[in-house]
Parts: C-alpha cells; sequence; structure tokens
C-alpha cells in the first residue's frame, strides 16, 4: 500500500499561539484514519495546515509522495485531494448542479459523473437546479460528500461532517464512506467527535489533546471507544 | 478548557491603570496649555495664523478618529458640517452686521444645522442591514452637495470665492492662537477620557460585532448616530471659530482629514492630532512653491502608509519608546445578589401564534403555533432542515418572520428590531459563537451587563457584577482565570461558554439557545444542563433551547416540541415525545422519511 | 418627447459603459476601486494624447483600454494584493491613489480643459429632429458590452469560476480555483475598461484633470445600488440616469447633477439590497 498522506513533525497555529505541535501521522491509500479530540485541540487546524490555508512552522506534509508545505491551496485539487470543510462548505447561492461542477475537474463531463454520485444520495438529480442555500442541512452535509466525490479523489479530508445530523443521515454517510474506500482505494483522513460513527468508518485511529497526538491504534479492536472516550471526557 | 496560549501574566485592575492614565493627561495638557500661552511669543506671525487653523484641523482630527478609529465609522462629511458652522458666522453678520444676538443665534445655529445634517446623515447611513461603506458614501455626498449649495448660492454664498470681509470678533491674532489651542487641547483631553472609559471599549464592541451589540440590548444605530452628531457639532464650532478669526471663508476643507488620521494612527487619538497640525502647517508653508507635488507626495506617503504601516506612523513611533512586557488589565467579578427575576408568571414567557417564514416560494415555517411559560425548559428537536433556528430568529427578531404574532413575556414583538425583543426579558445564543474578538473577557461580560449597569463615559469599573448563574457558567468553564486574555485568542469552547456566561450576564427571563453543548466536553455538558435546570426551577425562567444531544434533552427538559419540515408534529412531555413512533420514524427513520 | 426618450437611454449607456468595470471590481475583491475615476481620467488623456498625435480617433479606444490594463495590473499587485486582508483599507488605499494620479496629471498636462476630437461627427434625424450619432453608438456599446460580461458570467466556466470567487474565495481555493489569478484579472479587466470608458467620453465632453470624480462618485451609487448584478445595474442605470435627465430638464442642471447620488442614497435606505433580485 503506498502512502497518501503523511504528516510528520508538524507544528502549526495562529499567530503566537501554537495549536499544534510535533504531530505526526499517516494515511495510506484505501484506509481510513479517524483523528478524534475535543474541540479547540487542533482537529480543524490540521486540516487547514495540511490544505495549505495555514502556515507550518516545522515539520512536513507529504501528499503523494511530494511535499506541501509552501504551495497554495488550489494546487491540491490537482493532486485528487477533496477537502470538506466544517464551516462554510458550499456556494450558498449557486445551484446544486453548479455547486457539484466547482468540484470536478475543467475537462471532466458532468453528466456521468453526476449519475454516480446521485446514486448514492439520490436528491441531488432531482433538485439540480435548487439553489444550495435553500437545501436542508442534512441535505447539505450530502451535497458536501457528493461534491467531494464527484472529483473521484485520492485522498479525502473530511472535517467533522456528521456534526448536527439525525442518525439516519448519519449512518448513511458511513455507508459511503465505506463503500468509497473499498471501491476506489481512496484514502480519508476523517475529523471527528462523534466516536461510534468514526469508529464504524476507521481503520486505525488518533487522537488529538491540546495539539498533540496522546493516543492511536487500531479502530477495530474492541477497547478502541473506550480508550477514545477516555481522552474525550473530562 | 484553559487555552494554552492563556496569559500568564500578572493582572491589573482597571482603576490601577487608569489613575496612572489620568496624571499622565493631567500634566501633558498642562504642558500643552501652557505652549499654547507661549506660542506666540515664540513663533513668527505667519506661523501663529497658520497654526490656529491647524489647531482646529487637530481638534476635528481627534472626532473622526474617534468616529473611524474606535467605533469604525469612516466619515468624510466633516467638511460640510465645518463649512456650515463657518457659513452660519459668515451669513449672519453679513446680512445682520456683527451684534452680541447675531453672533449667539449663529454659535448657536451653526452647530444646530450641522447636527441636524448629521442626524440626516446617520438616518440614512445607519440601518441594520446596511454596509458600512455606507456611512461614507452618504457622508462624501453630504459635503458635496455642500459645496455645490454654497457654488449655486451667487452672491449671497460668495458662490466659489467665498464670503470675505464681514465684521468679527475684535480678538488679536495672538489670543486666537490661545482659543484655537485650548480647543485642540480641551477636545483631545476630553477625547482621551471618552475612549479609555468603559463606553469607549462598547464603541470597539460595535466595530467588532455590532450584531452582538443588538443583542445585548445596545441600541447600536442610537449610539452612532449620537457620536456623528457630537463630531458634527464639534466640527461646526471650529468652523465657527476659523469663521470668527478669519474673515475670509469659502469651501476648501476637503477629505484630507481622513489622511491625517490614516497617517497619525487610527485609534491612537494623539497621533491624528499631531498628524493633522503638523501636515497642515508645512502643507501652508509649501503649497507657496510646490503645490502639486506636496500633494503628490503626501498621496503617495499615504498609499504606502496604508499599505505597509497600517497603524500610522503613531504607533511606529511610539513603538520606541515602549518598553517592558504589557500587562493584561482585567476588572474583577463580583457576585450579583440573587435577584428574583421570573416573570409574573400570570403572562406566558413565550406566545407564539400562526407564524411562518417563506423565502419567495421555499416555506421554511408553517403555522408554528404554541405557548411556553416560565418554569419551563422546552427543548425544540428536530432532523436538520426542520427550521429550528429559523424559529429562533423569528422570536428574537421582529423583521424576520413572514406571518404571525409573537409576544414575550405578553410584550408583542411587531417588527421590533433584535434590540427592542432583548429588553423584553429575552437572551438569545447563537449557534457559532458570536462575541467580541478584539475586547477580554471581562470586557465582554461588562458590555453584556450594560443594559442593567450603564457604561460610564468617563470611568472603568473595577468589578463586574454577574448574576449566580452567569458567575456559574464563568468559573466552571475555567474562563474566570482568563478575565485579561484577548477572546481572539480563546479556544472555540472557551467561547461558545463565554458567549453563554454574556448572555445569562443580561438577567433574562426567556432564553433562546441554539446548540448550547456543541463542542463542549461530557462534563461541561452535565454542567450546563445543571444551570439550565437550575434556572428553570429556582428562577423560573422559561428556556427554549435546541439541541442534538437527545440524552441531553431527556435528561433536562420538561417538555418536548418536534418540528419536521416546517411544521410542528408533537408537542408534549418527555415521555410522551420520546415512546412516540412517528418520532422515531422521523429520527432513526428510513430514508425516505428523510427527503425533506 | 423622442429625444428626451433618447436622451434617457444614452445617458444610461454611457453610466452603464462607466460603472460596469467598477461593478466587476465591486464583486470579485469585494472593494470599490475609488482609482477608477483616476483610470477614467488616464483613459481620456489617451484620448487626447491620441488626438495630439493625430492618429486615427478610434486608436484612442485600444490605446485607452491597453493603459488602463496595464496600470491596473501594476496596481493590483503593489496596493490592492497587500491589502487583501483589509478590505476598507485598500479602497482607502485606491483613493489615494486617485489623489496621485490627478496630481500628476496636472503635472504632466497642466489643470485646463481640453477637446478631443471625436470619431464620429454628425447627428441622424430621428422623428423630426436630429439626435447626436455619437451618442447613439454609446447606446450599442453599452448593450454590446453588457451581454458579453453577462454571457460570459452565466454561461462559461469562466464566469462560474468568478461567480464562485465573488461568493467564497477560501472554498473556491480548496477546489482548486486560484483566486488570486481571478483577482488580478478582474482588476486588470475592470481598469481597463475604466480607461475605456474615459476614452469613450471625452468626445462628449471635454478632459481636465478632474474629469473622473463626478463620473465616480455615481458610478459608486450605481454599483451600491446594483449589488453585483450586472442587470441590476443596468436597471439602475436606467432609472437613476432617467432621473437626472428629466430633473436636469424639467428642473435645474444643478439639481440634475446631484440627482442620482440624491436618490441612490435614499434608496438604499429603504431598500439596502437595491436592484439585487431578492
Amino acid at each position: 500500500m503506498s502512502e497518501a498522506l503523511t504528516v510528520d513533525t508538524l507544528t502549526s497555529g495562529y499567530g503566537e499561539a501554537m495549536v499544534l505541535r510535533d504531530v505526526t501521522l499517516r494515511v495510506m491509500a484505501g484506509e481510513v484514519l479517524a483523528v478524534l479530540g475535543k474541540n479547540g485541540m487542533g482537529k480543524t487546524t490540521l486540516l487547514k495546515t495540511i490544505m495549505g490555508f495555514l502556515p507550518a512552522y516545522r515539520g512536513q506534509i507529504t501528499i503523494f509522495s511530494k511535499p506541501t508545505i509552501g504551495e497554495p491551496p488550489h494546487h491540491l485539487a490537482g493532486r485528487a485531494v477533496a477537502y470538506s470543510p466544517q464551516e462554510q462548505a458550499i456556494f450558498q447561492e449557486l445551484t446544486v448542479e453548479e455547486n457539484l461542477k466547482l468540484g470536478l475537474g475543467r475537462r471532466t463531463r458532468f453528466a456521468p459523473e453526476l449519475k454516480r454520485v446521485a446514486a448514492f444520495f439520490p436528491f441531488l438529480a432531482e433538485r439540480r437546479r435548487q439553489l444550495a442555500g435553500t437545501l436542508s442541512g442534512g441535505e447539505q452535509k450530502m451535497l458536501i460528500m457528493a461534491r467531494a466525490l464527484i472529483a473521484r479523489p485520492k485522498l479525502m479530508l473530511v472535517d467533522e461532517i456528521t456534526e448536527g445530523l439525525q442518525p439516519s443521515i448519519i449512518l448513511r454517510l458511513a455507508d459511503v464512506l465505506r463503500r468509497e474506500k473499498s471501491a476506489n482505494g481512496t484514502a480519508i483522513l476523517l475529523i471527528e467527535q462523534n466516536i461510534s460513527f468514526a469508529l464504524s468508518v476507521a481503520d486505525r485511529y488518533a487522537v488529538l489533546s491540546r495539539g498533540e497526538v496522546v493516543d492511536a491504534g487500531d479502530a477495530r479492536q474492541p477497547g478502541a471507544d473506550a480508550s477514545i472516550a477516555e481522552h474525550l471526557s473530562v | 478548557m484553559p487555552d494554552s496560549a492563556a496569559l500568564a501574566y500578572p493582572v491589573r485592575l482597571p482603576s490601577q491603570r487608569s489613575r496612572i492614565e489620568r496624571r499622565l493627561l493631567l500634566v501633558s495638557s498642562i504642558i500643552a496649555l501652557a505652549l499654547a500661552a507661549a506660542g506666540p511669543l515664540l513663533l513668527d506671525t505667519y506661523s501663529v495664523s497658520i497654526l490656529i487653523r491647524s489647531f482646529l484641523y487637530g481638534a476635528i482630527a481627534v472626532t473622526v478618529d474617534i468616529l473611524w478609529g474606535f467605533t469604525g465609522i469612516l466619515s468624510f462629511g466633516q467638511a460640510a458640517f465645518f463649512g456650515i458652522g463657518a457659513y452660519a458666522l459668515g451669513l449672519t453678520v453679513t446680512q445682520y452686521d456683527f451684534a452680541p444676538p447675531v453672533v449667539t443665534a449663529a454659535l448657536i445655529g451653526g452647530p444646530l444645522v450641522a447636527a441636524a445634517a448629521a442626524g440626516l446623515a446617520a438616518w440614512l447611513g445607519f440601518g441594520p442591514k446596511v454596509s458600512p461603506l455606507y456611512i461614507s458614501v452618504i457622508t462624501l455626498v453630504l459635503s458635496v452637495i455642500f459645496v455645490q449649495v454654497i457654488y449655486s448660492g451667487g452672491d449671497f454664498t460668495g458662490s466659489s470665492s467665498g464670503l470675505s470681509n464681514f465684521d468679527t470678533f475684535d480678538i488679536s491674532i495672538d489670543g486666537w492662537f490661545r482659543i484655537a489651542g485650548a480647543f485642540l487641547v480641551a477636545v483631545t483631553a476630553a477625547g482621551w477620557i471618552f475612549v479609555r472609559s468603559d463606553f469607549g471599549r462598547l464603541l470597539v464592541a460595535i466595530r467588532e460585532n455590532e450584531q452582538r451589540c443588538r443583542y445585548c440590548g445596545i441600541g447600536t444605530v442610537r449610539v452612532k448616530a449620537l457620536l456623528l452628531i457630537g463630531s458634527a457639532v464639534i466640527t461646526a464650532l471650529a468652523g465657527f471659530a476659523y469663521a470668527g478669526y478669519n474673515d475670509v471663508i469659502a469651501p476648501d476643507l476637503g477629505t484630507q482629514l481622513v489622511i491625517w488620521v490614516a497617517l497619525g494612527g487610527r485609534g491612537t487619538l494623539i497621533g491624528p492630532a499631531v498628524a493633522a497640525v503638523l501636515i497642515d502647517f508645512i502643507s501652508a508653508w509649501l503649497s507657496g512653491s510646490l503645490p502639486f507635488i506636496w500633494q503628490l507626495i503626501i498621496g503617495l506617503v499615504f498609499i504606502v502608509v496604508i499599505v505597509l504601516l497600517p497603524q500610522g506612523l503613531g504607533p511606529a513611533v511610539a513603538d520606541l519608546f515602549r518598553r517592558g512586557r504589557t500587562r493584561s488589565v482585567a476588572a474583577r467579578l463580583a457576585p450579583l445578589p440573587d435577584a428574583d427575576v421570573a416573570g409574573s408568571g400570570a403572562v406566558p414567557a413565550i406566545q407564539v401564534a400562526s407564524v411562518s417564514r417563506n423565502y419567495g416560494s421555499l416555506h421554511v415555517l408553517q403555522d408554528i403555533t404554541f405557548t411556553a411559560g416560565a418554569g419551563e425548559l422546552v427543548s425544540l428537536v428536530g432532523p436538520n432542515g426542520a427550521g429550528k433556528t429559523t424559529l429562533i430568529r423569528c422570536l428574537s427578531d421582529g423583521q424576520e418572520r413572514s406571518a404571525g404574532r409573537v409576544a414575550i413575556e405578553g410584550n408583542p414583538i411587531g417588527r421590533l428590531p433584535p434590540e427592542a425583543c432583548v429588553r423584553f426579558g429575552l437572551g438569545r445564543k447563537f449557534q457559532t459563537p458570536n462575541v467580541f474578538d478584539a475586547l477580554t473577557v471581562a470586557e465582554s461580560l461588562r458590555i453584556a451587563r450594560s443594559r442593567r449597569e450603564r457604561l460610564s463615559v468617563i470611568c472603568t469599573a473595577d468589578e463586574v457584577r454577574l448574576p449566580a448563574a452567569a458567575m456559574r457558567v464563568v468559573q466552571a468553564t475555567g474562563l474566570s482565570s482568563q478575565l485579561g486574555t484577548t477572546v481572539k485568542h480563546l479556544s472555540h469552547g472557551a467561547k461558545q461558554a463565554l458567549e453563554l456566561a454574556m448572555v445569562l450576564a443580561m438577567e433574562p427571563r426567556v432564553l433562546l439557545l441554539d446548540e448550547p453543548t456543541a463542542g463542549l466536553t461530557k462534563s461541561e455538558r452535565s454542567l450546563i444542563g445543571e444551570v439550565l435546570v437550575q434556572l428553570v426551577r429556582d428562577h423560573g425562567l422559561c428556556i427554549l433551547l435546541i439541541e442534538h444531544d437527545l440524552e441531553f434533552v431527556r435528561e433536562i427538559s420538561s417538555r418536548i416540541i418536534v418540528l419536521h419540515q416546517g411544521s410542528i408534529v408533537m408537542d408534549g412531555t418527555v415521555e410522551e415525545v420520546t415512546n412516540s413512533e412517528l418520532v422515531r420514524t422521523i429520527y432513526t427513520g428510513e430514508p425516505h422519511a428523510v427527503a425533506a | 418627447m423622442a429625444i428626451l426618450f433618447l436622451d434617457i437611454i444614452t445617458t444610461a449607456s454611457i453610466l452603464f459603459v462607466v460603472a460596469a468595470g467598477l461593478l466587476i471590481v465591486f464583486g470579485v475583491l469585494k472593494i470599490i476601486n475609488f482609482a477608477h475615476g483616476g483610470f477614467l481620467t488616464i483613459g481620456g488623456y489617451a484620448a487626447l494624447v491620441t488626438t495630439q498625435l493625430h492618429w486615427n480617433p478610434w486608436m484612442a479606444l485600444p490605446v485607452a483600454l491597453l493603459a488602463g490594463l496595464l496600470l491596473g495590473a501594476v496596481v493590483e499587485l503593489l496596493v490592492v494584493r497587500p491589502l487583501y486582508a483589509r478590505p476598507l483599507d485598500a479602497i482607502l488605499a485606491t483613493w489615494g491613489l486617485s489623489i496621485v494620479v490627478v496630481q500628476m496629471i496636472t503635472i504632466a498636462f497642466g489643470r485646463g480643459t481640453n477637446f478631443v476630437q471625436s470619431p464620429v461627427q454628425g447627428a441622424i434625424p430621428i422623428a423630426g429632429d436630429t439626435y447626436s450619432l455619437y451618442r447613439l453608438i454609446m447606446l450599442g456599446v453599452a448593450i454590446i458590452l453588457g451581454a458579453v460580461m453577462i454571457g460570459i458570467l452565466q454561461g462559461t466556466r469562466l464566469g462560474l469560476t468568478a461567480r464562485a470567487v465573488i461568493m467564497n474565495e477560501n472554498l473556491s481555493r480548496s477546489l482548486g480555483i486560484n483566486s488570486e489569478l481571478v483577482r488580478f484579472v478582474t482588476f486588470s479587466i475592470g481598469s481597463g475598461l475604466a480607461a475605456l470608458a474615459g476614452a469613450l467620453i471625452t468626445p462628449l465632453l471635454s478632459v481636465d484633470p478632474l474629469m473622473g470624480v463626478p463620473w465616480l462618485l455615481n458610478a459608486f451609487m450605481l454599483v451600491m445600488v446594483s449589488g453585483t448584478s450586472l442587470i441590476g445595474l443596468g436597471a439602475a442605470c436606467l432609472v437613476l440616469g432617467g432621473a437626472q435627465v428629466a430633473i436636469s430638464t424639467y428642473s435645474s442642471p444643478v439639481l440634475g447633477a446631484l440627482s442620482i447620488v440624491v436618490l441612490s442614497a435614499v434608496l438604499l435606505r429603504i431598500r439596502p439590497a437595491g436592484f439585487a433580485r431578492a
């Protein structure tokens, strides 16, 4: 298996505040790594640094064997990286269709790709001309996932996609991610606070606390959820 | 939860800092006044005559800095206000001769007209959904119109050549120098005291997050309008003084004030005053020999300063003198005696009748009707897109709903803006933290208390008094050890806690909470749950909260309303709702039921 | 009556051509480019230079456009891009730039008014009267310009990209859009359009260093009223331009000159979204 994403002793933050300290982790192709942790512990900062929205003070990030620190964010999409941020993740005033098109490269034909993602989320095809901002919260999250999938990414960075969602949709998303991983060999870095969702999808997990990795292991081990829960509570 | 970047410096009380500052202010003012008195003896006549105007401009620059540097209101209208004050004197004296009643009329009339113009500009330029750029536009328009009016006034106004040779005060140039100097010192000193007071922090809060201020019950539009009017009055007085000194007036104060304030240092007060005086003085000396090149240079320097030194030259110079580390200053917390904040109980806390909200053809809420009373903890649950946040918006802002009636504590909210709804005893916490990034924790709490405890325009209080509920939240989440920390450096969870504390600090009778536990740990969640239950049980509050954590909802609610696709599908006790088939289907349900 | 109608639609056209560049810069970069008036003036003086060099008057247009594009590119790189995180300061910096432009032109060409040769002379007969041919050409220019811009924005991938950057720049970047380039190109085009507009209007008026100021103010108000919609801009130009013409004709030219600005102010108070689609 090849390495999709390697983060090596990464230290970054905002201004003077170091949020991440010496973080090292790795996601292989076809594997899901769940990064869990309480709020303020650095999970979103990690993704923003990987994407290049935040500078790194120390360490290195490698995506498909190429170092990415210093590269502007828009280069990553070209490397088949799909980013689903936690907030402001869709264009409210563009239609569903336009949102999806923007997830797709310029040269790819839209119709067959739409059909493919609509298989997971049928409402996308039915409501392609609807303004994305008028979709419900759960539908918007599904649109975010569809947009990430439409470009056939090799690496997905997913930030708390289940926040605020009802259980039935969470189950659906878990299903989609598992299928994506096994069918296409996509590497997925999953940021989450929902332990059961994370463990139902992930192969391995890491726990981030105060910007450091304090626990890591196999997600399928019996004691994993208890071990993680300990870190996520007081 | 304390952020790893929290300051570890010792914290000083505001009154300690105030005392030092006041002493400095007094000393500097005395020195400045002495300089003003001695000036004419040391400078040549030409310099003295220029400086009279420069001093007046400096005073105006101070007010522009208060408007812009502190409150974020970029006004280009000072040219008009100055002109109004000047022409008030010039015109009346030209028409009616120089006599005490005439002069008094001009002294009062000029500032009055300027205040009215500022009021009109404020009415046009400030408003809930209006961009901050807009007031700049309106004030610029005001200046343009003023110049046009003067130009087309023919002989009456002197048109472009200006009014001249009108009789005026019999005061020597030296006398005018001292008057102008004293005026500058007075305005600067008063301005300084004002911006360092608690009210001064409110100016910054308005600049940072006007919405949050309104939800703390502060009439921000009124505050901004009063500031603009205040600046207009002082500017008109400066114009009056200028016309009194110089018997020729023409519309020529352009938009340089903004440049001077920018170069001197926005938000520093002293910087703009110094910059205005210096640049105007130098311009007068140079404009004889190199008029356009000097303007060109100023323009270029202005651009360079904006790009490279946004804080202006003032702070760059001041930094050369700064020594030692900065210590943080914060007020102490003090508990407020437990007041009974419950409503009478006779009137329901929340009454909603046939409320609906449409966006064009999209119906987000349809025919919502329910009532909630004191002592109830109502959880509003439902799948995403059910309309929960929209409902909260309709309850807290009279302009949000499309139809129906809402009453808080028996007061219909009609089409009232949030600050008015909040005054009926309503508190709202937003889904994502809605706080003041540039203020400290203590300052934020004080702003939240401002409706109950007025902010002083002169002093900084040493204590922030918090009601028990707010105090509990602050202490349990560690915010009490971060009173001097700037909010920007707090973590997401700490900001959530701060916002909740701020809302509780307003002693509301009705609380609207949008996912208050999002991002909190398990222990914090149960703490918040305890606090909410206590508020309802011991203080008779009515709480309406949106939550996804069904465990949490089951533990603390007295009643659950289930919203689905914009309508209430169930409204009942915890048992009824949790045992309901319908609700189970909606939540855990089959995929088809979810296609909302 | 016919003349009045023609005056209204040709005035609206001129306003549209002047304001279009300001609108796209406002939409993509979120700032009002106060140097727009300066670029307009540069375009006007480009036309003057073309006249003085005795070239074909139509050459003024590409010369002005090129000058605007190049200068706009330089300004974007040196002044606007560093101020990316501080939009209000960017607006101020462009305002400072307009002062600089006025001073430079004054130093180079003097303060006086000059006249530029019109590429097209004469009038055509309409409804028993004659009407300036050049003004009618302006109507055509505005329509073509509007159609091309809307076509690009709504119908092409480039337009979708621009709209995405207008709505949410960071999200666009994470989807692979080089937003810095989009901003650079937009600002240059906006400046180019401003200069082009300047060259187009000079045959109708005259050229002096301060010619840009009243146009900037009007364009500014029109852009605020129309939000970020080109169609909204067209509507605003028609309604407000029409008001200006009517008031100038039936009341006084001084009031007419102020009418766009005053009416826009009131309009924005009543309906802050302006003419943009509700």
